[in-house]
């Protein structure tokens, strides 16, 4: 009986996140294939998906193995790049720092973009029950993210394998690249650093293992920096 | 790179995105994320996208290369319009893959 209202909580928390695998699932996939075509095992493709559980940087250390890069270049780019879950988890702390270690310990693990947009949402709700029991319902959005994406890394690795390479499914990636950037270009700072770091990696592309592209980013994050204080200056 | 040095990258990595996820609900739970790091984020994202485009397309083998005779930078251009044009990620993914399609019959 007393798991009755945590329940209710999980599997809404389940339902609230489902309409989101659709825009998670083609992701997953294109993940899938292109790790196949840079030669990644597949076994080892899936459990990256379990164990990095990060769409964005998985996709770049693919792209990045395909381009021949190095350990540190990757390790490096791929680090940066997941930063910005320090934000998600400062915009949940509030909700969650009553919490048990342990059940901390496990929320953090689902911790991504796409389940922090939905459990944010629970939790600026007012809750029902008597006890605060929006934990669960994170919980199950976290573990319907998970699920979807492992399940959609599968297909892919397994539609991977049948498809032939001259249908050049890899290019999804930087396309994928494309529209991720046009969609986060709103803002002169974050202009700037596109930019920069854009002409950065063609300036360093010389440098080995693909260093130049760490270089390009960081030019670029100072860019940016100089560009907010630049404008601040100005008002 | 050896699958067990992958391997080992996909550990590092994972347990490091593991931490930035645990950080401010577990690690610095008391603590409130200091400003300069949150303005470092918002920019990450728009950085290394650019970055890996601009490798992507006109860079390889360490060296500079505008292909311009081969389907997928025009492919990526038709890409950029429709992104800027529609903000579909899908939209966008799939006219880039029907333009590279198309102009790999043209060239």
């Amino acid at each position: 009986m007393r798991d009755k209202p945590r329940l209710a909580e999980f599997l809404a928390g389940c339902r609230d996140e489902s309409p989101l695998l659709l825009g998670v699932a083609p992701f997953g996939m294109i993940y899938g294939i292109a790790a196949l075509a840079a030669g990644v095992p597949a076994w080892l493709a899936q459990l990256a998906s379990a164990i990095v559980f990060a769409g964005a940087a998985q996709l770049v250390i693919v792209q990045m193995l395909a381009a021949g890069a190095g350990f540190v270049p990757i390790a490096l780019t791929s680090g940066l790049l997941n930063l910005r879950h320090v934000l998600y988890s400062a915009s949940m702390a509030e909700y969650v720092r009553h919490l048990p270690r342990r059940w901390r310990l496990l929320l953090a693990y689902v911790l991504t973009d796409e389940a922090y947009a939905v459990a944010v949402l629970r939790y600026q709700r007012r809750e029902t029950a008597t006890a605060d029991l929006r934990h669960w319902y994170f919980l199950g959005a976290g573990f319907t993210l998970w699920a979807g994406w492992q399940l959609s890394t599968a297909a892919g690795l397994l539609f991977g394998a049948t498809i032939p390479p001259e249908w050049e499914l890899d290019f999804a990636v930087p396309l994928t690249f494309i529209a991720l950037l046009t969609l986060l270009l709103r803002e002169r700072a974050g202009q700037a650093a596109a930019l920069v770091a854009g002409l950065g990696a063609l300036a360093f592309a010389a440098l080995p293992y693909k260093l130049g592209l760490v270089a390009a980013i960081l030019l670029g994050l100072a860019a940016g920096a100089w560009t907010v204080r630049r404008l601040e200056r100005a008002r | 790179m050896t699958t067990n040095t992958l391997l080992l990258l996909l550990v590092l990595v994972g347990a490091l995105t593991y931490l930035y996820r645990y950080a401010m609900i577990g690690l610095f739970a008391s603590r409130s994320l200091p400003g300069w790091l949150h303005a470092l984020c918002r920019h990450i994202a728009p950085a290394s996208f650019a970055a890996l485009t601009a490798s992507g397309l006109f860079v390889a083998g360490g060296e500079v290369v505008f292909a311009l005779d081969t389907p997928r930078p025009w492919a990526a251009l038709v890409a950029v319009l429709v992104a800027w044009r529609t903000r579909n990620v899908l939209a966008t993914i799939g006219a880039g893959m029907a333009a590279l399609y198309l102009f790999k019959l043209l060239f």
